[in-house]
This record gives structure tokens, C-alpha cells and sequence, in this order.
């Protein structure tokens, strides 16, 4: 009897304290790159010994200066990368969102033979290796009888981001009973003008999410974009590494911690706006 | 002819049938009930007046004009949902001028209209709370409000008080049947509460295995049901077997013979059920079997205070009397008691 209670006592202690240092582990595991890019780019020396031998701030200023002046060895400046992520990233986010609504209105109120099919289909380009969705799209693009840049890159990241936003959008339309739809309709709203006045306000905080995420994939993409891209349309990370494959300078330290910090704020702005409803990635 | 007409009307989910044969005549200004068990078709119907469903056979008029392939947010019909349906995202407010603005009703009118009907509703001071701080009374009554801002042609309820407990239940029933008598709109309630449909309508249409079983006034499908389904759903009763003597007497399986109301459509030596209710029964002290006084024996007694349900074993039927507590004698399990069936109580419901 004194031993079974000594158990009850012990055992959601003993759980919680394994749960805490396998939780600590695996953030760790998370954290440390991220916290070694930090360290490194604020090195003092001139090598990529970790950690650095002395601290400074030399490759901030090295990289402001590439950003404002960009030297001649360049083949495009940062700036220009940085509108081009930024361009592809937003339209990424507007087309993704577009089609998914729909997308998961059809998936979630439509009965039709392969639906089964079709949301297997969806999240296809997950678990699809990227290394052969690039060469495949660029195979693709190339057959065109046309040329295109930036376009490419957005049907391409698309492509990509369009299963979160359509899982994103499914999860908030399942929440959405069809009684509200109809009742919208019994007052006098057209089917459509009840899809637009009551099942999209609703469906608000998945479409926020699902836009959110298509832009963070979007912007972070490099495989995929590594096959697509032409020398004078490149997006951010590529430029990032085409700098380090050529002169692998701490520089890119201190452009990586940039973009960590954005997407950092970008994570943030999305728990806030989804609260607790949660977001799927 | 004025009022809502229901031709032939069916409803097949490919070869199971939902609903089939329905004619009825919904009068102006009426409350009509749909009363029947879960699964009985009434929903189906009441989606099919509303335009939510397709007919697959029949027709629906409404003052003399076929609206059956009359999409639903063109007909102008108030409907609450089962669940409410109310617009989580907008106020009180917005949710009964949602139907005005898609009216291109003017600003200044939605507003003088909402405050008209929060009158109505007694909620003046909800106008700009969220529909999700209000309590469920509260939000049957803004449901209510907002289904009937656009004066519909008609009001359509489907089981809108479900969701809510017993006792308040009790009072929207009122609540609503008193909104809907000072209103004088033509009203259709799905309901498979008997109580409900007693307390609110005017005409009942009972349903039941996908068919209309009887049309009638509350008093009248509770007095003079049509059939066996009926009287079994409508009510407790006594349904019991006899067969046909002649002359208004039918012998019961014990061999008692009864005498009950003249049924000309009945023939002797036909195997007919028949009814009677609880209350109808009259028990007495025991006497020898005279007339329609019956001798048996007490099986069970049921006392929950405000009634005793006593059930009687005579002539081979078990009856259920009930009786008020004064006009109980004590009755235990298997003392003689006399039961009475008065000539006018007993019901002949056919084969």
C-alpha cells in the first residue's frame, strides 16, 4: 500500500522532469545554429574559426556597406535580391491564397468522386523531394516557347505554399457549420454573396495563417529557386549563398541574422493573429 | 387559393425515400406544426419549403404561384435553425440588419428597424454586443428577430428551442406562440416534442414513416387520432385488440364484451385496435363486471406524486389508469380493483 502511493507521488515528477530535459534537447538542438550564425557574425577576426578569436562589429558594417554601395565583383546587389524576394514572396502569398480558399471551401463542403485523391494530391509537394520539383519545373519552363523570370519563381513557390494555406483554410472552414450559410441565404444573401459575407469573415484567422506561412515559405525557399533562377533575377538566399560559394565571407552572417529576425517577426505576427485557434504547418 | 399549398410533394435521396405524398393546405396567419419522430421526414420538408432542398416530385404554391424552383434567399422567408445560425462575427445589431441591408434597405430604416424589433424582443440595450455574450434565451430571441426584420411570407422554425433547457423551453414556447399571434404571420415548426406542438400550433401535421399521418387541431389528433401511429405517438394511451361484435360492441381478448362509439366502416367479426387514454379510465372499489366496468387486478402502481399511474390487468389488456392522488383508495399490487371505459373515450383505430 505505502510503495503504491510512493509511486503516485513520484511518477508525474519524474514525467514532467524527463519531459523538460528532452523539450530543453530538442531546442537546443533547434536553437543552436541559429545561436552559432549570431555569435559568428559578430567575430572580430577576419577567418571562420568557431567561436571567434575576438568580437567586433567589422561584418555589420561590412554588410551595410555592401548594402548601400555594392562593389563591382557583385553580379547583383542585395537590394535588388531583396525586392525580388520580397516582389515573389507577395504575389506567392495573393496567388496561394486565391486558389486555396476555393480550394477549401470545395474540399470541405463539395462531395465529388477522387476527393480522397485530391487532398492527397494537395500536400504532394511535401514530401515530393526538391532537388527533383526543381529540375522537373525547370525542364518544364524551359520547353516554354516563351521566356520567363519572376514568373516562374512564383508558380513555382506556389506550388510549394499551397499546402499549408489550403490546410490552413481547410482546418478554419471545418469549424464553419453550413446552417450559418443558409441562413445567410434564408435572409437573402446569393449563395455566393453568403460565401463573401459570412463563411470568409469566419474563415479570417486560416487565411491569415495560410498567407503568413505561403510568405515565409516563400521567402526562405532556396532548392526549388536554386534551379529556376537567372543571373539577373535572384531571390535573397541565393544571393546569400552564390557570396559564400564564391568568397565565403562572415558577411552572410549578418544578412542570416537579418532574415532570422524577420521571420521571427513574421512567426510572432501570426500567433498573435491566430491566438488560439492554432495554426497548422 | 391564399396560403401555402403542398401538391404531391416528395423527397428521394436516390432509391431511399425521405418524404413522399404530402398534400397539405398551410392557412395565412396560422402556426403550423410538423410533429413527428426523428427521421420522420419533417426537416426534409420544412428545408423543401424553404427552398434549402430540392423536390424531387410535386409541387409548392404559394399564393397560387409555383415557387419550387424559386431559389431560398429569393423567396423571402424567415427561417431559425436548429443550432441558430447567427453571425458570430457581427453584433446583435448587425445580425437583424443583415437581411435589411442586403435589401439595400437606407441606413436610418435598418437602424429605426432594429430598434423596433429589439423592442419587440425586449433586448433595447444588446444592440452592439457580440451574439456570443448572450445567454441562449437571449440568442433564440435575437434568432427570432432577425429571421422575421424583412417581413417574410412566412416563418419557418426548425426545432429552434432544442438547445435550450426544460423550463425555458417552456416559457419561449409561449414567448413565441404570443409573438407569432400578435405578428399574424404564417408560421411552420418542426418540432418531435408533442408538449411543444399541444402548447404552440394550430393545426399539427403528425409525420411519421414518410408520410403525413394526420392533419388536425392539437384536441382533435389527441382526441380522434387517425391511426394506430398516432395514437401511439400522440400522448400515452391504451391501444389494446378486440374484435367486432355488431351494434357498437366489441369483445375484448378475455372475452369481455365492450360497448363503444358506432364505427360504420367496421364489419363484424373484424380484428380492430382500440384506444383509450390513462385519464379516461375510472378505477372503483371491486364490483361484479356490468356494462363497460371491468373486474381486474393491480400489477403495478407508478406514484410520482402529482398523479398515480396505476396499471390493471383485466380481460386480457393491461390498462394504465391515472388518477389524481385525492381520488386515489390506496390501490397496492394485486388487489381487485373495477375499471370503467366510458363509451365516449373508447376509440376504434381500425385494423
Amino acid at each position: 500500500m505505502s510503495t503504491l502511493i510512493k509511486k503516485r507521488q513520484l511518477l508525474p515528477g519524474d514525467t514532467g522532469k524527463f519531459a523538460g530535459i528532452l523539450s530543453g534537447f530538442i531546442l537546443l538542438l533547434a536553437v543552436l545554429p541559429i545561436l552559432t550564425m549570431i555569435v559568428m557574425s559578430f567575430s572580430g577576426a577576419s577567418n571562420l574559426d568557431f567561436p571567434p578569436s575576438s568580437y567586433s562589429l567589422q561584418w555589420y558594417k561590412a554588410a551595410w556597406h555592401t548594402f548601400v554601395s555594392p562593389d563591382a565583383s557583385d553580379v547583383l546587389s542585395l537590394g535588388q535580391a531583396m525586392s525580388t524576394s520580397l516582389l515573389v514572396s507577395c504575389l506567392t502569398m495573393v496567388f496561394a491564397t486565391i486558389i486555396a480558399v476555393p480550394a477549401a471551401y470545395a474540399l470541405t463542403r463539395c462531395e465529388f468522386r477522387g476527393k480522397a485523391v485530391a487532398l492527397q494530391l494537395m500536400s504532394l509537394p511535401l514530401v515530393f523531394p526538391m532537388v527533383v520539383l526543381g529540375l522537373a519545373l525547370l525542364l518544364v519552363f524551359d520547353s516554354l516557347p516563351f521566356h520567363m523570370t519572376t514568373s516562374r519563381l512564383v508558380i513555382a513557390h506556389v506550388i510549394l505554399a499551397l499546402p499549408f494555406v489550403v490546410k490552413n483554410c481547410t482546418a478554419a472552414m471545418l469549424s464553419i457549420g453550413s446552417e450559418v450559410e443558409e441562413a445567410a441565404q434564408m435572409l437573402g444573401a446569393s449563395p455566393l454573396r453568403a460565401i463573401v459575407d459570412v463563411v470568409v469573415p469566419l474563415m479570417k484567422s486560416g487565411i491569415l495563417a495560410g498567407m503568413l506561412l505561403a510568405f515565409i515559405v516563400s521567402f526562405n525557399e532556396f532548392t526549388v529557386t536554386y534551379f529556376l533562377y537567372t543571373i539577373d533575377v535572384m531571390t535573397v538566399p541565393i544571393w546569400m549563398y552564390s557570396r559564400t560559394v564564391s568568397s565565403l565571407d562572415p558577411t552572410v552572417f549578418s544578412f542570416a541574422v537579418l532574415i532570422v529576425l524577420i521571420d521571427f517577426v513574421l512567426i510572432w505576427a501570426l500567433e498573435k493573429l491566430v491566438g488560439e485557434g492554432g495554426v497548422s504547418f | 387559393m391564399s396560403g401555402l399549398i403542398l401538391e404531391n410533394v416528395e423527397k428521394h435521396y436516390g432509391s431511399a425515400c425521405a418524404v413522399t405524398d404530402v398534400n397539405l393546405h398551410l392557412p395565412e396567419g396560422k402556426l403550423v406544426c410538423f410533429l413527428g419522430p426523428s427521421g420522420c421526414g419533417k426537416t426534409t420538408l420544412l428545408r423543401m419549403i424553404a427552398g434549402l432542398e430540392t423536390l424531387t416530385g410535386g409541387e409548392i404554391r404559394l399564393d397560387g404561384e409555383d415557387i419550387g424552383n424559386t431559389p431560398a434567399h429569393l423567396r423571402n422567408f424567415g427561417m431559425v435553425f436548429q443550432s441558430l445560425a447567427l453571425f458570430p462575427h457581427m453584433t446583435v445589431g448587425e445580425n437583424i440588419a443583415y437581411p435589411l441591408k442586403l435589401r439595400g434597405v437606407s441606413k436610418a430604416d435598418q437602424q429605426a428597424r432594429v430598434v423596433e424589433l429589439l423592442e419587440l424582443i425586449q433586448l433595447q440595450q444588446m444592440i452592439n454586443r457580440p451574439v456570443a455574450k448572450l445567454s441562449g434565451g437571449q440568442r433564440q430571441r435575437v434568432a427570432i428577430a432577425r429571421a422575421i426584420a424583412s417581413h417574410p411570407k412566412i416563418l419557418l422554425l426548425d426545432e429552434p428551442l432544442s438547445a435550450l433547457d426544460a423550463k425555458l423551453r417552456e416559457s419561449m414556447q409561449v414567448e413565441i406562440r404570443q409573438l407569432q399571434q400578435r405578428l399574424n404571420i404564417t408560421t411552420i415548426m418542426v418540432t418531435h416534442d408533442q408538449r411543444e406542438a399541444m402548447t404552440m400550433a394550430d393545426i399539427v401535421v403528425v409525420l411519421g414513416e414518410h408520410k403525413v399521418q394526420q392533419v388536425g387541431t392539437p384536441i382533435e389528433i389527441y382526441r380522434h387520432p387517425a391511426n394506430e401511429f398516432v395514437a401511439d405517438f400522440i400522448g400515452s394511451g391504451n391501444i389494446f385488440p378486440a374484435t367486432a361484435l355488431g351494434n357498437g360492441k366489441v369483445s375484448l381478448p378475455g372475452g369481455d364484451a365492450l360497448q363503444v362509439p358506432i364505427c360504420s366502416s367496421i364489419v363484424v367479426g373484424e380484428k380492430v385496435k382500440m384506444l383509450i387514454r390513462p385519464e379516461d379510465l375510472q378505477l372503483s372499489a371491486p364490483q361484479a363486471t356490468a356494462g363497460n366496468r371491468l373486474l381486474g387486478k393491480v400489477t403495478f402502481v407508478r406514484d410520482i406524486g402529482a398523479t398515480i399511474e396505476t396499471t390493471v390487468e383485466c380481460s386480457g389488456v393491461s390498462f394504465t389508469a391515472l388518477s389524481t392522488p385525492c381520488q386515489g383508495f390506496g390501490l397496492s399490487v394485486g388487489h381487485p380493483v373495477s375499471v370503467t371505459l366510458p363509451v365516449e373515450a373508447c376509440r376504434v383505430l381500425g385494423a
